[in-house]
């Protein structure tokens, strides 16, 4: 799973920004369509339903979702894990 | 098959209600009304129906109109000051096209007024008291025995127009027991079906009313008194839209008009004329049985909104109108739009109806 | 599926201004609704006018958004009228304490089957943010220019009094609290009552020294006093600091309901 923020929907509170546990909204200067900074994400890998929704089958923590109060936060499903090699160098 | 009883005029519309069926009665004790809310109290529960006693006048409208949503055949009755106090929800009822029946035994007024005396005069505010342009349709019942017949069919033309339907009564009329024959039976006209997957608020066919999407049918309606669109979203910032939709509103009442009207017409050659509705049409009754005379016509009007203009060009020789009305004039000034000839006004206020003498003194006077 | 799913996408992004609360609110009301595990057909969201009542027209089930404070009303309608229904109302501070207060303590005496979410913003918010019956003695708003003068209504306490079954309070700020509430509200046959104090950026923060939206989300959340700790205070004597307000499940009882489901 992934975080994602609806650009469109987005009013620009921030309030996500004072939710989250893992501090992953920052308060951003890219501004969407209609002029508002949308928040940006800090390494989102660390959120805690991005990483183990799928293996509990629930919906965990959640609560930039129901603090937005625009509606601008969910999750979407990532592309499955393509294995690449890594050139290691010794 | 008929039977014969001898009730009163509430009673009569509060058993008119049940034989159509309603299932739904929200109301606020008031003289004269109260009769029917204490018989559908007693009634409606051992017919499976639903008695709400609110807390007032405008939560009894409100009331109706959410039963009405949710399916139900829905009433309420009341009398001058309640009536204005639901003055805000009959345009709601009539912005979200809902169909349900008000009551209004009507007393004297303004204000507190005689609430044990009999008057016409809330005739203008049935068809404008709330604000905006909207269209309604008011009844009036003349006998107990109308009494019973006009709420069957305020409930059919409410469910078939999507309106807010008045049974415009007095208290004359309200608290007079005469005979009254109940048939077995009486026809129930439905509301027109909704057709899912359209927009909720679309109105295709030529009658400009779109079908019903009952709340409960999966049908996701948005209901609102916010000027809306087709699918019931709020748009009320957009002029052609709302015009639009207050001319549908408007329209499709007012193009039902010679549909739904319900008159009599008595010696269509007179000359002098009466037109009555309510109360006042039993002395008219009197004054023609005692002068016997073809050169006196008599309209008798039940449905006065949307007003039936076409009857009176029926009267091809009328030289004169004569509106015996219980207020001062409020229909003769609709009527004095829609003719050329002199139309006179016979006001009476203060509870007591017309005596015969009275009329026969208008008709004799020279205009 | 999700609360997502209770919303109609094409309405949104709703109307209300960046950072108001009601958005908040109406997620942890749908979040509760999806977790009884309710059909969208048999739903009904019930709303008057306001703010808060704009609420009803962007969810996807039968909603009726009704005349100013009469929301209880038509929902007492509805739900006599089909038991079978599910009607949730949402309100706000004006639509349900100043216009509707009749309607609203009748709704709890008679205590008929609603579940009422108020979202409560101390003003009113539509009209440009004019004092309300809970604005907080001595706040500005533009009708009260030098202070608020009266005293505002409890409406928690309110409803308990008029006999609701069941009352909670909590804020915008509170999200999984809330929603526990809600769902409470949802499970408990009669009247239900949630209270949710909402930030209004615009039309009260702006006057009242809450620069952004995060200070007055803030000050909710270090102004609310949870109901144990408030029990726990009276019993050993402490004061209680003025400007608090209590939070969490303030009655729950079992008085005959009225419209439950036979």
């Amino acid at each position: 799973m992934k975080l994602a923020i609806d650009e469109n929907r987005c009013k620009g509170c921030n309030l996500c920004t004072k939710v989250c546990p893992y501090k992953i909204f920052k308060e951003g200067k890219k501004l969407n369509r209609k002029g508002v900074p949308i928040p940006e994400l800090d390494r989102p890998e660390r959120c805690a339903n991005c990483r183990l929704r799928n293996l509990y089958g629930r919906q965990l923590c959640g609560v930039c979702q129901l603090t937005c109060p625009d509606q601008a936060i969910h999750w979407i499903d990532e592309e499955p894990y393509e294995p690449h090699k890594v050139a290691i160098e010794y | 098959m008929t039977r014969p009883e001898f009730w009163q005029g509430n009673t009569a519309c509060a058993e008119g209600a049940l034989a159509a069926g309603c299932s739904f009665f929200g109301g606020y004790p008031i003289t004269p009304s109260t009769e029917i809310a204490e018989h559908l109290a007693a009634k409606l529960p051992k017919k499976g129906g639903v008695f709400m006693q609110m807390e007032d006048e405008i939560a009894s409208m409100a009331s109706i109109i959410g039963a009405s949503w949710a399916g139900a055949r829905a009433m309420t009755a009341t009398s001058g000051p309640g009536f204005s106090l639901m003055m805000e929800n009959i345009g709601f009822a009539a912005m979200t096209e809902t169909p349900c029946v008000v009551v209004n035994v009507q007393r004297g007024g303004p204000s507190t007024g005689q609430p044990t005396m009999s008057a016409q005069g809330d005739m203008m505010q049935v068809r404008f008291g709330s604000h905006g342009d909207y269209a309604v349709i008011a009844l009036c019942p003349a006998t107990v025995q109308e009494m019973y017949e006009l709420t069957v069919k305020c409930f059919n033309l409410a469910d078939k127009y999507r309106v807010p339907v008045f049974l415009m009564a007095d208290e004359t009329i309200g608290h007079m027991r005469e005979k009254i024959l109940i048939p077995d039976t009486v026809e129930r006209v439905g509301r027109k079906p909704f057709v899912p997957g359209n927009p909720p608020f679309r109105a295709a066919d030529p009658d400009l009313i779109p079908g019903f999407p009952q709340f409960g049918t999966g049908h996701h309606v948005h209901v609102t008194g916010l000027t809306h669109d087709e699918r019931g979203y709020p748009a009320a910032t957009s002029p052609q839209l709302h015009m639009d939709l207050v001319k549908r509103l408007v329209d499709k009442i007012e193009n039902a008009r010679d549909e739904m009207a319900d008159y009599d017409v008595i010696n269509p050659d007179a000359e002098q004329v009466f037109i009555a509705y309510g109360a006042p049409v039993r002395t008219v009754q009197q004054v023609m049985h005692d002068r016997k005379d073809p050169n006196i016509g008599f309209l008798r009007i039940r449905v006065v909104w949307p007003f039936p203009e076409k009857a009176l060009a029926k009267f091809k020789n009328a030289k004169r109108f004569l509106i015996p009305e219980m207020n001062l004039g409020q229909i003769a000034r609709e009527i004095e739009r829609h003719v050329k000839v002199p139309v006179r006004s016979i006001p009476k206020l203060g509870g007591e109806l017309h005596t015969p003498a009275e009329l026969v003194r208008a008709l004799e006077a020279q205009p | 599926m999700s609360f997502e799913d209770w919303y109609r996408q094409d309405r949104l992004p709703h109307i209300f201004c960046a950072g108001c609360g009601n958005g908040t609110v109406i997620n942890c009301t749908l979040a509760a609704v999806e977790q009884m595990g309710w059909k969208q057909e048999e739903t009904i969201f019930v709303s008057g006018i306001g703010c808060s009542s704009r609420a009803s027209g962007y969810i996807l089930a039968d909603s009726l958004h009704t005349t100013h404070g009469r929301a209880l009303a038509f929902a007492t309608g509805v739900k006599m009228a089909n038991k079978g229904l599910h009607v949730v109302v949402f309100t706000g501070d004006g639509d349900l304490a100043a216009i509707g207060g009749n309607h609203f303590i009748h709704a709890c005496r008679r205590n008929i089957d609603l579940t009422v979410v108020c979202m409560n913003n101390q003003i009113y918010g539509m009209t440009g943010g004019q004092g309300s019956p809970t604005t907080p003695l001595g706040c500005l708003s533009s009708t009260t220019p030098y202070g608020c003068a009266e005293p505002p209504f409890d409406l928690c306490e309110l409803a308990a009094a008029a006999g609701a079954n069941y009352v909670s309070r909590w804020t915008s700020y509170h999200v999984k609290e809330l929603e526990k509430a809600v769902k409470a509200g949802l499970e408990t046959p009669g009247f239900s009552f949630i209270e949710a104090l909402v930030q209004c950026p615009t039309a009260f923060g702006r006057r009242n020294k809450f620069k952004q939206v995060a200070d007055h989300v803030e000050h909710l959340r270090s102004h609310s006093l949870l109901k144990a700790k408030r029990d726990r205070m009276i019993e050993n004597g402490e004061q209680i600091p003025a400007g608090m307000f209590v939070v969490g499940e303030l009655t729950r009882r079992n008085r005959p309901a009225m419209g439950v489901k036979p």
